[in-house]
């Protein structure tokens, strides 16, 4: 019984040692600016259009991933094929690559290569765009989307899908009423990886787009230009939107 | 209705071996063999579900490669696979979201009524127990009118004391509802109750296949005798008679010992090796000359016959009760 609570002694120590350190600079961050300074940042035009951008880049990013990461994810969850582990490797690099290093690929691609020059023939500009905002979100978080996508469908037993077709179904409908479904909590979880990860993408944003701004650079601009008093509140402002828009999608799912 | 023919399937070290059977309309087909024989694959294939070389024909029509869903077959798994994401009723009316139900209203009142599964509609099919996940998965592909239903060891995840009434119902679909059964076990009691007919499968082969009585009572191989429960295998020639078949088989409950040699046609001399008590019988083992006999003694005859290890008698067989293979 000693023994057994030593063990736990030790562990929660351990554990309070990092959830502290990961709690305690967001706590100190609202400490020092305050309730009224919170709520002038979030009143100011630059502020909310920023977060607001911010916010909705990261999302249509994850609405494209959604058309096209996730039928990757079930190929790649139901098939063996050559090649296979080649595709899953590269679905990690970009959690590997500096973000800076990805913005300025991505600049290579979308801006300067003949890819970019046949986008811009058909009206989509990436340079300091809404478009480049998103693209650089999306080359770094589609994978926490594809992932988890891919191990929600590895729990869908694929009888359920023999089942549903020896009852009528065709493939696609299958896909949509049986697998879809049950592994709803898994890509969710995957898509709200994607989107927080995205919210927080500066390195390659700031390559690709300075302008218009998204918070992170925003924050970034504000305190090389004008210190720390003028970036912080925009950095709690920033922290308390996304945090309240994921606690909420947490909550709903949770609920359904 | 369904013809089989020469399907072969090569999934990594197992394969299914040219199976050739045919299952007549209205019947009700076992396919019998041990855990890892291919029964499944078979099932499966016969759904759709594997990509085959050979034919499969079904009412004069070759369905090989026709899509599952355009089968028109009804599939019962081992473990059910109830949508989890779906109430009991909306499983089992999923098939009317794709293909109209004659008479849906009545056919689905029939069917809970039947199967009795009336308190369970509205509830999530991750609460039910083995029995009523059974009868749901069951009511599912009922209600989708199927021409023929699959059924993989449909029993083998059921409180044995439900099987009996399962089993029951199982045996009044055929009738009940227009259509033909092939149900896949390793228990051959199911079988001996279930079935018109039987095929036996052994390692990816059917090695004996026909009316249900004939392959039960009256198997052609040693195997087939063998797994269906046949003890005591002993060469023809023991008996001293001039028969086609090589071997015979005699139930241990129809052997009987005495201390004369003119019980029955054939007395044996032979000398007990071994003896163990259960519940209410014997279990004896009885040498004669290079054959060991298991034989089992009611308890009353045991101690009138004052059996013991090491003691020489005599071993009888009424012709009767000969079975030869």
């Amino acid at each position: 019984m000693i023994r057994d609570k030593c063990f736990l002694i030790i562990f929660i120590f351990l554990a309070a040692v990092i959830a502290l350190f990961l709690l305690v600079p967001l706590v100190q961050l609202f400490i020092n600016v305050g309730p009224v300074k919170l709520l002038d940042a979030l009143q100011e035009k630059e502020v909310y259009e920023s977060i607001f951008l911010t916010l909705k880049s990261s999302f249509y990013a994850v609405l494209f991933v959604c058309v096209t990461g996730i039928p990757l994810a079930y190929l790649l969850a139901r098939y063996d094929f050559w090649g296979k582990s080649f595709v899953e490797s590269l679905l990690d690099v970009p959690v590997m690559v500096p973000h800076t290093a990805a913005g300025i690929a991505l600049l290579v691609t979308f801006q300067n290569g003949e890819i970019g020059v046949f986008l811009k023939s058909i009206g989509l500009e990436f340079l300091d765009t809404t478009t480049g905002i998103m693209a650089a979100m999306m080359f770094l978080s589609a994978p926490f989307l594809i992932n988890g996508a891919k191990e929600g469908f590895k729990k869908v037993d694929v009888k359920y899908e023999h089942m549903a077709r020896t009852l009528g179904a065709s493939r696609m409908s299958t896909f949509f009423s049986i697998v879809l479904p049950n592994a709803r909590n898994d890509i969710l979880n995957g898509a709200l990886m994607m989107w927080s990860r995205g919210l927080g993408e500066f390195g390659a944003v700031v390559i690709i787009a300075y302008h218009p701004m998204i918070a992170p650079v925003l924050i970034y601009d504000r305190f090389t230009n004008f210190g720390l008093s003028y970036s912080a509140p925009v950095a709690a402002s920033m922290i308390l939107v996304s945090v309240s828009v994921f606690l909420a999608i947490r909550f709903v799912n949770n609920r359904f | 209705m369904l013809n089989v023919e020469n399907l072969f399937l090569q999934k990594g070290e197992f394969s299914l071996k040219k199976l050739s059977f045919n299952v007549e309309k209205n019947s009700y087909f076992v396919i019998l063999g041990k855990t890892g024989s291919g029964k499944t694959m078979l099932l499966e294939s016969i759904a759709g579900i594997n990509e085959i070389e050979g034919k499969i024909f079904f009412e004069e029509e070759e369905i090989t490669t026709l899509p599952l869903q355009k089968r028109g077959f009804g599939f019962v798994y081992q473990d059910f696979v109830l949508f989890p994401n779906l109430t009991v009723k909306e499983n089992i009316v999923f098939s009317s979201r794709y293909k109209q139900i004659i008479d849906a209203d009545a056919l689905f009142l029939d069917i809970i009524n039947f199967l009795q599964i009336e308190h369970l509609l509205e509830r999530k099919t991750t609460h039910l127990s083995g029995g009523e996940k059974q009868r749901v998965a069951m009511a599912r592909a009922i209600y989708s009118r199927p021409k023929l239903l699959l059924l993989d060891e449909p029993l083998s995840a059921v409180d044995p004391t439900f099987r009996n009434a399962i089993m029951k119902s199982l045996k009044e679909i055929v009738k009940r509802y227009d259509t033909t059964i092939i149900h896949v076990t390793h228990n051959f009691r199911e079988a001996s109750y279930l079935a018109d007919h039987i095929a036996v499968m052994m390692d990816g082969s059917i090695i004996e296949q026909g009316e249900s009585n004939r392959i039960l009572n009256h198997p052609k191989s040693i195997e087939v005798a063998k797994f269906l429960g046949f003890k005591n295998i002993f060469p023809s020639s023991l008996l001293n008679e001039n028969t086609l078949e090589n071997v015979f088989s005699i139930d241990p409950n129809a052997i009987l010992f005495s201390y004369t040699s003119s019980l029955t046609k054939y007395c044996f001399k032979c000398v007990i090796e071994d003896i163990m008590g259960i519940s209410d019988h014997y279990k004896v083992f009885a040498r004669v000359k290079e054959h060991l006999f298991f034989v089992k003694v009611p308890k009353h005859m045991f101690a009138k016959l004052d059996l013991k290890e090491g003691i020489k008698c005599y071993l009888c067989i009424k012709k009767k009760d000969i079975v030869f293979i």
